[in-house]
């Protein structure tokens, strides 16, 4: 099992540093899949993230100049990685000016990815800043629990008003309410709403469009035949919402949500070169 | 002695801080005002670090020393330091950094007879913000360390240590420094039972041609704390002076100082010894150095109160009230005492060192205790203050603060 790999370029390390450190807001641990053409962050559903699961897709191609695997086996040529995300985002967070970053996987005292960072010295050598970052070797047998969780089978699928804007609303709806009802029809609106025993605050969005999902015998969904009007909704835990729009430091180039009404709400936000998949269930 | 002076303008902002860097060492530190200029030192409860910040009379706008006969001084040009609690004059400089925006200038004076240290703040539009605080008469506090004989010596502009030290995280505790003559690299400490599944390890390597002057003379490597240097740090990039690192094998103290026409600085930091090393060694690898070689040490670079002859024949004397004391005073690194008893300490530690070889207990690794070299005359003439000096009452109580103090207890850090 290796891995190597290198980025030269200061726009894609830039890109990448912002990419994990919005991983990093969303799981203290979480699994890094590395394939012979993409990196995937994966965070199941186990209780003990709050039933909250994460996909994230990326192609090395868009970010590494160098990009080297070998897998656990020729038939199984891929790397699951356990680690926690802050660290690599602390590696980077310092690597602004870097002039490479060099990454690779070793097993010193234990399994490592060993992030290695060329700086710019006064004198004619760089200066090298090594950190070694522990991470766990999943065992091909338990590859199966991060497999791509499916789109479910929504109610409403609508995309999301300005990033920006949602954010102020629920982080100050979370001041007020732990939980908070995401609701949206198929004519372009959607509701966030909290209700407490003292106060109960709605912010209203609408116009917001539909995206069209073709199915697979090619034609629209059966949308048409449903009621545009009638909301689908779900009760979810805020600070999930919240961390998830506080991680996005920059504005994707779609951002929509599906909606299982009383079950999940499903987040999609796509950037040109990755792609952010997060799921929230609704609290009974 | 009674001293009065004024610190103006952008200098503010310097003091303000030389006042934080301290304050990181200790909750308490001594206020050292002499003939030359202003004395700030502090030491910390294990007496791991010492810090000493000296400011030429030159610094200030205005300095004014006068002598003042002490009825219980037998000699009477040496001026007595003082206690102060760091806390009731952090908010004094507050935000050093935009001090010099609302304030013109501080005055700083004290009066002996009331045991009263007065800091006033003339800011603008005449508003005058005057902090009253009490002293403690203390013995002095002084560390011996002779810079001079450290085989490694580096010197570097205080930029590139802060560039090294923000890639740690700022809850690194201890970090490593390795040099040999081709190579300089900070590192992340470990131990041997570091779980290194669990933690992220940082190494940061350097070529020699980045320091202005690099003398390795003996590979080594030596462990110290980095939360205390940052104070340092942080005071050095206020005055742009560069940044001088003395250091020696592990287990020696390692020295980081700043010096200038208007100011020195030093804060000496003890390394790590490790214990194989110590083991291996009959003599204890870590300082406090032997007994014989204490004239040498007397010659250090330290401010010198004026009259150097009582501390440099006195070398001797301090080692046989050690002797006494080693048998009055347990061994206590972690107990916070004031200066002499902590010279005690020190000693105490030497002698349980040389007498008792080592506790063989492989987790440990003992911090390096170095000497205080306690002035013969402050040790003799203070026999009566003996009683507040052990029981460490602080009298400190600052009036006219934002904050409501009261009276403040000393707290070990």
């Amino acid at each position: 099992m290796r891995f190597r790999a290198k980025i030269v370029d200061l726009a894609c390390l830039n890109h990448f540093s912002r990419i994990i450190n919005t991983i990093a807001k969303l799981a203290k641990t979480c699994i890094l899949r590395l394939t012979v053409c993409k990196l995937y962050f994966i965070l199941s559903d186990k209780v003990a993230n709050g039933g909250a699961s994460m996909w994230c897709e990326l192609s090395q191609g868009n970010f590494f100049d160098e990009f080297q695997m070998e897998g656990v086996a020729a038939e199984h040529n891929e790397i699951y990685l356990e680690l926690v995300p802050e660290n690599l985002s602390r590696a980077l967070k310092t690597s602004q000016s870097a002039k490479a970053v060099k990454i690779k996987l070793t097993n010193k005292h234990c399994p490592c990815l060993r992030v290695a960072v060329e700086l710019p010295s006064l004198s004619s050598s760089s200066r090298i800043v090594t950190h070694d970052i522990p991470v766990g070797v999943i065992p091909r047998r338990m590859w199966n629990d991060f497999r791509e969780p499916s789109v479910p089978d929504f109610d409403v699928s609508i995309y999301l008003p300005v990033l920006k804007t949602m954010k102020s609303v629920v982080e100050r709806m979370k001041n007020l309410s732990n939980f908070i009802v995401i609701e949206a029809n198929l004519s372009g609106e959607m509701n966030l709403k909290i209700e407490t025993d003292l106060v109960s605050v709605t912010t209203h969005f609408k116009d917001l469009g539909n995206p069209p999902w073709a199915t697979e015998d090619g034609c629209q969904s059966s949308a048409q035949g449903r009621d545009l009007e009638s909301m689908a909704e779900a009760c979810i835990d805020i600070k999930k919402l919240q961390q998830l729009l506080a991680g996005q430091q920059v504005n994707p180039t779609k951002a929509l949500c599906n909606i299982v009404r009383k079950r999940i709400v499903h987040f999609i936000l796509l950037h040109e070169e990755v792609s952010l998949q997060y799921f929230i269930p609704a609290i009974a | 002695a009674a001293m009065k002076c004024v610190i103006g303008g952008a200098q503010l902002r310097v003091f303000g801080r030389a006042i934080h860097a301290i304050a990181r060492i200790s909750d308490e530190f001594w206020f050292d005002p002499i003939e030359r200029g202003l004395a700030l030192r502090s030491v910390n409860s294990s007496r791991s670090a010492y810090a000493c910040v000296f400011f030429s009379s030159m610094f200030f706008q205005h300095y004014c020393w006068t002598a003042v006969p002490h009825p219980c001084q037998q000699e009477q040009q040496f001026s007595l330091p003082c206690k102060l609690i760091i806390k009731s004059v952090l908010p004094v400089f507050r935000c050093a950094n935009v001090l010099e925006r609302n304030v013109e200038k501080c005055s700083i004076s004290t009066n002996p007879s009331d045991h009263h240290v007065t800091f006033q703040l003339l800011c603008r539009h005449g508003v005058v913000k005057t902090y009253n605080l009490t002293f403690q008469e203390c013995d002095p506090l002084q560390a011996v360390f002779a810079k001079h004989m450290c085989p490694n010596i580096l010197r570097v502009h205080s930029r590139l240590l802060a560039d090294v030290m923000i890639h740690f995280p700022t809850s690194q505790e201890e970090i490593t420094l390795s040099v040999t003559p081709v190579k300089v690299c900070f590192k992340s400490y470990t131990e041997e039972d570091t779980d290194f599944s669990r933690t992220m390890l940082t190494e940061i390597q350097l070529s020699p041609e980045e320091f202005d002057y690099f003398q390795v003379g003996v590979d080594s490597e030596v462990t110290f704390c980095l939360k205390e240097l940052r104070g340092l740090l942080a005071f050095s990039e206020a005055t742009s002076v560069p940044v001088s690192i003395h250091f020696d094998r592990c287990g020696k103290p390692i020295a980081f100082s700043i010096e200038d026409l208007l100011l020195e600085a030093s804060f000496i930091l003890a390394t790590l010894c490790e214990a194989e090393k110590e083991a291996a060694s009959p003599e204890p690898a870590c300082c406090p150095q032997p007994r014989d070689s204490k004239a040498d040490t007397a010659a250090s670079k330290k401010p010198q109160q004026k009259g150097n002859t009582p501390s440099t024949d006195s070398a001797k004397a301090p080692s046989a009230l050690a002797k006494q004391e080693v048998k009055n005073t347990p061994r206590g690194t972690e107990r916070d005492v004031p200066g002499r008893a902590g010279a005690a300490t020190a000693k105490a530690a030497a002698g349980e060192a040389t007498e008792a070889p080592y506790e063989k207990n492989s987790y440990l690794y003992k911090y390096c205790i170095f000497q205080f070299h306690s002035l013969f005359f402050g040790a003799v003439s203070y026999k009566e203050k003996e009683a507040i000096g052990d029981t460490f009452q602080s009298l400190v109580t600052a009036s006219d603060t934002e904050e409501e103090f009261g009276a403040l207890q000393s707290s070990p850090v």
